[in-house]
């Protein structure tokens, strides 16, 4: 087993470990789970500094190759490209955050929940480290039993009809990826590996473009893209903070990185034909979703919605198909991640405290908890993408990205999407305003608790991100480099071999337009 | 021949250890009376395991009594998954029937005399011979789905089921004598060959034997038996049925189909358009129908007849060569997972009919609400029919994920990608009735305080079919080999 292994299924030998734990030990099982999502995020770290990020090192690390069921083609594959070490990352990060911010929100059943969160983080893990394409099914179904469980039996009032609303939806849109994988088995060679599919696959435009709405079903389904973004507002409202957590910092991400990994590069043609849609319902998200966060009176509704907007981006930035913007999509993710989770954490905080979610109930906190306030506000400064933060790196490369495209109509989309974070600033100072100041209306306000020192310690981590990849974002991106690079170059080369015209990367003279400069020199 | 064929007895070893068994079992009640009968449980299940033994041990003698039996891997791989319904379907009867004060020789006997049926039926390679074994089969289950005589359901099940699999029989014969006048022989092997190759009358025959074991299997629209009985049985027995009845009928089916697949021709193609249409109305009908089902056995019973729709995709992509293969070792791994997964979810649902006193029945007693708030009052019994359940909804990482996965690969190899996608597709719906039990189990509060029995023996019989669940989902490789040894040697 190499470190990935390692960091890959720790989590589950943890969660092996708590069903040895009696029932009643709840403070124990607390322990162990934070231990171990400890222990996994710093031999994690292991993989961060281990990564040789420069040009040419090898595609993926910490590769590794067992036969699984070789009799039936499947294999245990497993290595991390950058963006996947990226996420991986985010994972461990924000798992031991997650297990910290419910030590004393869940009360019941507490070594189910901390079971279902161990088996969650080796499925995320695993959905991203998985090279086999079978693999990458399996771990990316396994993530729906325990968040299944986790929005069932955790969640809010209405949890049954979001939690089969979840579940349907994803499972729905993913057994035909499961087709269109079993479709590329008997297309590239008769195996499921990944890297050899990619080199392998020999389909036909028309096969091509089939495979690639397949796949493409499943990863908008978990995206969420626009029009099938409904399953998302109930999952969040309903699911415990902390599945809404996972759900948002994680989750979503498994759907742009499959577009990422999957569905753009084993079908350029395909994806280079679609790409117009792509963009198309990237932007009516980023919109719609803003929009609907605006009227929203339920907090965590409300940043459901606002993650509809977020993730319209990312997806604009993949649709860009230039480097700048596939290097946003990729930092966007991460801060959506981050802004996001933390987001979902404060609204928790104050749910444990007032028991409710509606916004109107609050209002004038900001000097009853100052220091929530304050964290409240720098997460929202992150959400909206202010400079400083790492919301306006990601945010800036996608639509700068954008623009510069080659994309057709790229500035229509670029401009469109800009509206997008004016939005997102408005429904989100609005809800700071509404929530943080102001007088305080409610007497039940009066008298609430601040953060405490777990709750803390829960907030700074994240604080301390935001600001750090708002500041520094280099080492952030220089993973994500040669992973972009390839992807654009992939593009390219198919378009050289269609004899298409160019429609990927970056438009070269618009970077040095100045009037000055006379037309064909570089700068 | 005038010597024995002792050869030929050998390899039916399988078939007589399970009659022998059966029949020590009935003397057992003349000589050994007493009020204890637990020993019995556990005689059927050293029974079913000295035949599966009997099966590995000794290597296959291919075709015996001139071609009439086969005894191959494939048939191998059949005993051995029939021999393990019954060893889990008899320690969950032990368990149920003890609850019930109803143990009695007689009943693990006919689980005997059916599976000795069921055995033959996976080696038969004659027409006749397939009759004889069908008929075994079906007289023994027909006599214990009719076990507990009291109450209105056993008996209405019982009659129904022996009157349509009367007819279902009758239809296999006549169309066995239809072939036999069209080919003259009544040998699989000889049914592409004859003057009457490709003739209306050879068409009508396959048609009418395809009718007569679509009943056994229960595909759409031979179906309609299948849920009164299966709720009208007694649950183990239930158990024994979805998965002894529809391995054994499954293995001739292929047999039958692939012999008819040799020789180019309108028996082929029609045999295969029949299978087909009845896949996708099996599939569709079967899954639609279980999705209003309050009662968890009879959801479980439409569920059977979804998967028969699967398992028949698997046997129609076998007509392509190049994907036969891959699905014939399919549709075995299907039946192996079928079997333990089956078996495992009604043991639940016999655990979960306990009465809290006296003798009477509870109202409705495979009540969705009966499970709810199951995983506070026995956490375990909720874990097993959990994982059961994601199995039957074919989610990774279970026997069910990769049985699905084998036979729609078959499906997409042999480009037969409609009902592929037929297939996928009625799996969603699959999907929402079975997380509804899950729903119930562990997402909302107990109604009454009913206990589920808890017996040593059917701890045993779920352990087992959890655990082999769980291996044939996790590491299921060596299974596959099997199954892929045994499909080879019927091509």
């Amino acid at each position: 087993m190499n470190l990935l292994s390692v960091v890959t299924f720790l989590p589950l030998a943890g969660a092996i470990g708590l069903a040895l734990i009696p029932r009643d030990e709840a403070a124990q099982h607390r322990a162990l789970t934070l231990v171990v999502s400890l222990v996994t995020f710093f031999v994690s770290l292991g993989l961060w500094f281990g990564f040789d990020a420069s040009p040419g090192a090898a595609e993926f690390q910490f590769e590794e190759r067992y036969n699984w069921m070789s009799s039936i083609g499947i294999g245990y594959h497993v290595g991390l490209d950058g963006v996947a070490l990226l996420l991986v990352m985010l994972t461990t990060i924000l798992m031991p955050i997650v297990v910290l911010s419910t030590w004393n929100a869940v009360e019941e059943r507490v070594k189910e929940f901390m079971i279902a969160l161990l088996v969650l983080e080796t499925a995320m893990i695993g959905t991203f480290a998985a090279l086999d394409l079978i693999l990458f099914y399996v771990f990316w179904e396994l993530i729906l039993i325990p968040m299944y469980l986790l929005i069932g039996v955790w969640g809010s009032q209405n949890r049954l009809y979001a939690t089969v609303k979840f579940f349907i939806y994803t499972f729905a849109a993913s057994v035909l990826m499961l087709l269109a994988i079993l479709f590329l088995y008997f297309h590239d060679g008769n195996t499921f590996d990944y890297v050899a599919a990619r080199s392998a696959l020999h389909v036909s435009p028309e096969q091509g473009r089939w495979l690639f709405l397949a796949f493409a079903l499943a990863f908008a389904v978990k995206v969420p893209m626009f029009p099938l973004h409904t399953w998302l507002p109930d999952a969040h409202t309903e699911a415990p903070t902390a599945g809404s957590v996972i759900l948002a910092g994680v989750l979503l991400k498994m759907g742009t990185f499959g577009f990422f990994r999957y569905a753009l590069p084993l079908f350029p043609e395909a994806a280079l034909t679609f790409r117009p849609l792509l963009a198309t319902l990237a932007t009516i998200g980023i919109v719609y979703g803003a929009l609907m966060s605006f009227v929203q009176t339920d907090m965590k509704r409300l940043v459901a919605y606002s993650s509809v907007s977020h993730l319209g981006f990312v997806m604009l930035g993949l649709a860009a198909l230039s480097a700048e913007g596939l290097t946003g999509s990729v930092y966007q993710m991460l801060n959506h991640g981050v802004s996001t989770g933390a987001l979902f954490l404060i609204v928790g905080m104050l749910y444990e405290r007032r028991h409710t979610r509606a916004i109107a109930e609050y209002g004038g906190l900001a000097k009853q908890v100052p220091w929530m306030a304050t964290a409240f506000v720098i997460v929202t400064l992150s959400s909206i993408g202010l400079p400083g933060t790492n919301g306006f790196v990601g945010e800036f490369l996608i639509l700068s990205g954008t623009f510069l495209s080659r994309l057709s109509q790229a500035p229509v989309y670029a401009t469109i999407a800009s509206l997008g974070v004016i939005l997102g600033a408005v429904y989100m100072l609005f809800l700071v305003e509404k929530v943080f100041y102001g007088k305080i209306e409610n007497p039940e306000n009066a008298h609430l608790r601040d953060l405490s020192v777990r709750e803390g310690f829960v907030l700074a981590p994240m604080i301390v991100f935001i600001v750090v990849m708002g500041l520094v974002p280099g080492p952030f991106l220089a993973p994500a480099k040669p992973a972009v690079d390839r992807l654009v170059q992939r593009f390219q080369q198919v378009e050289a071999r269609q004899g298409w015209p160019t429609e990927v990367g970056t438009v070269p003279t618009a970077i040095a337009a100045r009037p000055t400069t006379p037309p064909g020199g570089p700068f | 021949m005038n010597t024995l064929p002792v050869r030929d007895f050998a390899a039916l070893a399988p078939v007589a250890i399970l009659a022998f068994g059966a029949l020590a079992l009935m003397l057992t009640e003349v000589f050994l009376v007493s009020g204890r009968r637990g020993y019995q449980a556990i005689v059927t299940v050293a029974v079913a395991v000295l035949a599966a033994v009997s099966v590995l041990v000794v290597p296959p003698a291919g075709t015996v009594f001139g071609g009439q039996a086969t005894v191959d891997l494939f048939s191998t791989f059949v005993t051995v998954v029939i021999c393990l319904g019954v060893a889990l379907s008899a320690l969950v009867s032990a368990a149920w029937l003890r609850a019930r004060g109803a143990e009695r020789g007689e009943y693990y006997a006919l689980i005997l005399f059916a599976a000795s049926g069921m055995v033959l039926l996976g080696m038969s390679s004659d027409l006749l011979v397939a009759f004889i074994a069908i008929e075994i089969m079906s007289l023994s289950t027909y006599s214990l789905s009719a076990y507990l005589r009291r109450g209105k359901r056993p008996s209405e099940a019982a009659f129904k089921y022996m009157i349509l699999g009367a007819i279902s029989s009758a239809l296999l014969l006549y169309g066995s004598s239809l072939i036999y006048g069209a080919t003259g022989t009544t040998l699989f092997s000889g049914m592409h060959g004859g003057r009457g190759a490709g003739s209306l009358l050879l068409v009508g025959g396959l048609g009418l034997v395809a009718a007569g074991i679509a009943f056994k299997i229960a595909a759409v629209p031979f179906h309609a038996w299948t849920p009164d009985v299966y709720e009208g049985a007694p649950t183990p027995v239930t158990a024994f049925m979805a998965a002894g009845v529809k391995t054994a009928a499954f293995a001739l089916l292929a047999r039958i189909f692939l012999s008819s697949q040799t020789g180019a021709g309108v028996a082929d193609v029609s045999f295969t358009n029949i299978l087909t249409v009845l896949a996708f109305a099996t599939m569709i009908v079967g899954n639609i129908l279980a999705l209003p089902q309050r009662s968890v056995k009879r959801m479980l019973a439409y569920s059977s007849i979804a998967h028969a729709g699967y398992l028949l995709v698997g046997v129609v992509s076998a007509k392509v060569e190049g994907a036969r293969s891959i699905a014939l070792a399919g549709v075995l791994f299907y039946l192996a997972a079928y079997t333990a997964t089956a078996v495992g979810a009604f043991a639940v649902v016999g655990a979960m009919e306990a009465r809290n006193k006296g003798d009477e029945e509870p109202k409705r007693p495979w009540d969705l609400d009966r499970y709810s708030g199951l995983a506070r009052k026995n956490p375990a019994l909720a874990f097993a029919m959990t994982v059961f359940m994601l199995s039957l909804a074919g989610v990774p990482p279970t026997a069910g994920f990769v049985g699905k996965l084998y036979i729609f690969k078959a499906a997409v190899g042999a480009q037969l990608y409609p009902l592929a996608i037929a297939g996928v597709l009625t799996s969603i719906l699959g999907a929402f009735y079975y997380l509804r039990v899950i729903v119930h189990m562990y997402m909302k509060p107990a109604e009454g305080d009913e206990q589920p029995v808890t017996a040593t023996a059917m701890a045993l019989a779920l352990g087992g079919a959890v655990a082999v669940v769980a291996i044939l989902g996790i590491l299921g490789d060596p299974l596959v080999k099997l199954a892929q040894a045994a499909s080879a040697v019927v091509m």
